[in-house]
């Protein structure tokens, strides 16, 4: 017998059960067949037999009582969502109104809430940009970079020679393909001629196997074959997409088409999609290495100038594939007359070695710019616990009305998530800003910078992180505003932020200050750090000096007029006004070491006979080279016009070799060996940071640019004045020797140091900006609850003050509770920021993680910023006047 | 005791319990024998159909139902017509009444 349904309708709580929907439909049913069974017995059948007739007459009974039970149930979903609906509506109103009625803390949340959500969705699309994004090629962990190793020499990553390459690409069974390819910014590039002047592009040079390894494709036409890049059948070329659009406006039919560079015809095959960056941003065109006339590079095995990429083939791994090459390249050194000393193999997966570097970086600003977040929503909660305060009677008034305790949490966490939401909405327009900001910061160095912006994944995650925030500040208060006692509060025997709440808002406070306390060490070590790198002494002058680089057309000066050329370029510059020296290196300081000769060893004539042959860069420098960069001349002469092709080879060398090689005596007469040829050193020049301005001068050779000669120049001009007033000039000497002369740059020296710091200083300077305001809010929360508690005890302090407490007692009551609260925070966060701060070790220059120095400045500011925050509201303290105070009460 | 008159199209029938309820609110044994009486058996609405149609006007918010106890003491569900099945009922007549109108003047010419 089904139990008789619920009378109650209108007053309603609970929703029906399934069951329930069953047994009443069940139960009107049975009523049916009951008075269709007695209208049939009073008509004169039997009581079996009506019962019977009643059903038969009924129809299908089964299905009937299904089809009623499935409408029942889904007419209660149905009213069921409409009634969550409703609520949502109700929650969302009445939260917009709250919010409007409280607009200071509203202001205070919002601008926090943004500038949290802002800065952790600008940090999260450059992560996303650089690192997150796949790389363009399709199963790219198969792909490897792969260098050469020498073990003797010490060389853990050597490029690879052409000779090299080719062996072990015809060898390997392990590797589904090999490919490499040669870039050097500044270097690899080409002059094409479209209409008017020749442009100079960046390039790289590819060989066979290139395309296939990382297996992209073109985003129209199609990618160089490795038939179609080798000597005879090579005139080909793939575009980049910007030179695409730059040069040829997006003209699809280019593909095809016959295109001019460095005066020879090459068929456009392609062009590469945008995010198509490999081997770096920027590259314009890739062509086949084998364009390259055989005098033009190097091709044999002492040239190592290859970078090698593989795919490993199927099933097979990095070790694997590791052993195969390691046993080919030890095979083909052993084979060969000369011990080269290049007997190994390593590798590494693409991606780490195209990100390796920027990786841990921008996890330490995602993990510090989240810790700004923490921090804001922490602080929000000790706002919100503080307002319910002033809502206690409110909510207990709509407990009383009947709102369950999940339904006014359910209102308040609304509130919060709109609070959230709308902060978040704000974040986003703020990030935007933000992306352009960091670009100008120095993000624009970093690889794939291209990729860096605001897309719907990122507004997502700017969305996904306000509600997370918003139920990680809401949740706590909610819980603690609807605790049980409320009814209490209504007969006004006890407050919600009574004790109890001030205590957590207590705690709370100490966790920001604790958080502040990570955030302003992991800046003040960035800082420390950056600071140092800018004492380091680069060994050069780079004020007053302009860079210009250009290459030196040699099918257009061959042989000796290469040379006039060169010096008549040099010659040219030098007489335009305010241009005091000019001197030209085939490399720039921190623009890469230049090439690595073959041994060269230190032999007798005083040195140390047995010293081990050394690999040393050899940079080839004009005379007046030192004196434009400022390098001083330590012992001996500079290089004179004298010193030109034919006479007698002299070399320079910097100090870092004279010390090692001749510790004890002066290097000036001593003699190296070049390859079998003994050469005199006739000067020593004081050491650059050639590499980094982290890493110390290495021994380096320099010879006359006139003994060597090169085809790509770089040309240090020193100016009287600002040297950009002098480019314009320049460009025009430059153009007037020679129209077509291309040139690849012109910028100032200081600005390609400048340019080296752009990482670094991205960091640090973001990593200070979030100290701040890790620091700003958490003053904010210490300030935020004494100026409350001071509130709260006017009372107290003006008994105090009618008692003859002096000001200064006062004063100190009120910044004793602050100071305890940032003690506190300042002991918890110094332990946090000794364990964090370690994962900082490797972007750190010269300074350890646990620097001493550092950790004592950040509880200087953290203590100091808590005693400001303290002072202002103990000064109001001061302010209460007793009478009042009292007759408050 | 199979029944020999004409079925109701479901529509028809909607109409013929909604125009029921108009006239009280009744439970569905009640309807049944309302409309059993006043067709003099000429309109069979099976019951089968009869309760799947009460739910499914139920579900469309067309009438609703309250549990009472009956005349003779018994715990029936009644059902009531809610303003929206008045308005569906005036609209669902009205366009009934067009529709024979037009039907039978094309019958009556033929």
């Amino acid at each position: 017998m089904p139990r008789p349904p619920d009378e109650k309708r209108e007053f309603r709580f609970a929703w029906r059960s399934a069951r329930q929907v069953a047994s009443e439909v069940d139960a009107e049913l049975a009523f049916h067949l009951a008075r269709k069974t007695e209208e049939l017995m009073a008509a004169g059948l039997s009581a079996a037999a009506a019962r019977e007739e009643a059903e038969q007459r009924f129809g299908d009974l089964e299905r009937t009582r299904r089809y009623c039970r499935d409408e029942d149930v889904r007419r209660e979903r149905e009213a069921r969502h409409s009634t969550m609906l409703d609520e949502l509506r109700q929650d969302l109103g009445y939260a917009v109104r709250a919010l409007r009625s409280a607009p200071g803390f509203t202001l205070v949340a919002l601008v926090t809430l943004a500038l949290g959500i802002g800065a952790n969705t600008a940090i999260f699309s450059v992560v996303r940009g650089v690192l997150l994004r796949p790389l363009p090629f399709p199963q790219a962990e198969q792909v490897m970079r792969i260098w050469h190793v020498n073990r003797e020499a010490n060389v853990d990553r050597s490029a690879v020679s052409e000779p090299d390459f080719n062996d072990w690409r015809a060898a390997t069974t392990r590797f589904a393909t090999l490919g490499a390819y040669w870039y050097q910014p500044g270097n690899s590039g080409a002059n094409l001629t479209a209409a008017g002047r020749p442009e100079r592009l960046e390039g790289t040079y590819i060989t066979p196997g290139f395309f296939e390894t990382l297996r992209a494709s073109a985003a129209l036409g199609r990618t160089i074959r490795s038939e179609e890049a080798v000597v005879g059948n090579d005139r080909y070329v793939m575009l980049g997409h910007d030179v695409w659009q730059r040069r040829f406006g997006g003209d699809s039919s280019i593909v095809g088409r016959a295109i001019t560079i460095d005066r020879g015809p090459f068929t456009v095959l392609g062009v590469m999609p945008r995010e198509f960056t490999f081997p770096a941003d920027g590259v314009d065109f890739w062509i086949p290495l084998s364009t390259i006339p055989e005098d033009g590079i190097g091709r044999q095995r002492s040239s190592r100038f290859l970078a090698v990429i593989g795919r490993l083939a199927p099933g097979v791994t990095q070790t694997q594939g590791n052993e195969e090459l390691t046993a080919i390249a030890r095979r083909v050194a052993e084979g060969l007359p000369n011990a080269t000393g290049f007997t190994e193999v390593t590798m590494s997966p693409i991606e780490e070695s195209i990100l390796g570097e920027v990786r841990r970086p921008l996890f330490v600003l995602l993990g510090a710019v989240g810790f700004v977040l923490l921090i804001t929503c922490v602080n929000i909660a000790g706002l919100l616990l503080a307002r319910a305060t002033a809502r206690q009677s409110e909510l207990a008034v709509r407990a009383a009305l009947g709102a369950g305790r999940g339904r006014i949490v359910r209102q308040l966490l609304t509130e919060s998530l709109v609070l959230a939401l709308a902060g978040g909405a704000l974040g986003v327009g703020l990030a935007y800003a933000g992306v352009r900001a960091l670009s100008a910061l120095g993000a624009s160095e970093l690889p794939r910078a291209a990729l860096i912006g605001m897309d719907p994944t990122v507004v997502a995650y700017a969305f996904g992180v306000a509600t997370l925030s918003g139920m990680l500040f809401g949740l706590v208060p909610a819980m603690r505003a609807t605790a049980p006692g409320l009814q209490m509060i209504l007969r006004g025997t006890r407050g919600i932020a009574g004790t109890g709440g001030q205590r957590l808002r207590s705690a709370l406070v100490a966790a920001e200050v604790a958080l502040a306390v990570v955030l302003v060490a992991g800046a003040g070590l960035a800082a420390r750090s950056f600071v140092r790198l800018l004492d380091v002494d680069p060994g050069f002058e780079p004020g007053n000096v302009l860079a210009v680089s250009l290459s030196i057309d040699s099918d257009r000066y061959p042989d000796e007029r290469f040379l006039q050329y060169h010096q008549a370029l040099l010659d040219r510059i030098a007489q335009v006004p305010g241009v005091q020296v000019v001197g030209a290196a085939k490399n720039f300081p921190l623009r890469g070491t230049g090439e690595v000769i073959a041994p060269v060893v230190a032999p007798g004539g005083g040195g140390r006979p047995d010293s081990p042959a050394m690999r040393l860069p050899i940079l080839h420098v004009s005379p007046d080279y030192f004196r434009a960069m400022g390098i001083p001349l330590r012992a001996g002469r500079t290089f004179t016009p004298a010193d030109r092709a034919g006479a007698p080879l002299v070399l320079l060398v910097n100090e870092a070799l004279a010390r090692r090689a001749w510790p004890d005596e002066s290097a000036v007469g001593k003699t190296l060996r070049v390859g079998e040829q003994a050469v005199e050193i006739v000067g020593v020049v004081g050491d650059v940071r050639q590499r980094s301005l982290t890493e110390p001068a290495e021994p380096t050779v320099y010879i006359h640019y006139l003994q060597n000669r090169r085809s790509g120049m770089n040309i240090a001009i020193r100016t009287a004045g600002p040297p950009l007033r002098y480019a314009n000039a320049v460009r025009e000497a430059i153009w007037e020797l020679e129209r077509d002369q291309t040139i690849t740059s012109l910028e100032t020296m200081s600005s390609i140091v400048g340019r080296t710091l752009a990482r670094p200083r991205l960091l640090t300077s973001l990593l200070l900006l979030f100290g701040l305001m890790g620091l700003s809010l958490g003053a904010l929360g210490i300030y935020g609850v004494l100026a409350y508690a001071v509130s709260q005890r006017r009372q107290e302090i003006g008994v105090r003050v009618a008692l003859g407490a002096s000001p200064r007692s006062v004063l100190g009551l009120v910044v004793g509770q602050g100071m305890r609260l940032a003690l506190v925070g300042v002991v918890a966060g110094i332990a946090g920021a000794a364990l964090l701060t370690r994962l900082m070790a490797a972007v750190l220059f010269e300074v350890r993680p646990g620097d001493p120095a550092t950790f004592a400045m950040v509880v200087v500011v953290l203590l100091g910023t808590a005693f400001v925050a303290s002072w202002l509201p103990a000064r109001r303290a001061l302010r209460v006047d007793p009478v009042q105070a009292l007759r408050y009460e | 005791m199979a029944r020999s008159s004409p079925g109701l199209m479901q529509g028809t029938a909607d109409v013929l319990i909604l125009r029921t309820l108009a006239w009280a609110p009744m439970h569905g044994y009640g309807i049944s024998r309302w409309i059993d009486e006043r067709s003099e058996g000429a309109l069979a609405l099976e019951d089968a159909a009869l309760y799947q149609a009460l739910h499914r006007l139920e579900r469309k918010g067309l009438v609703e139902s309250e549990w009472k106890i009956s005349e003779k003491n018994h715990r029936a569900k009644y059902y009531r017509l809610t303003p929206a099945g008045r308005r569906q009922l005036r609209t669902e007549v009205a366009e009934l009444r067009t529709y024979m109108g037009v039907l039978f003047r094309v019958l009556d010419t033929a």
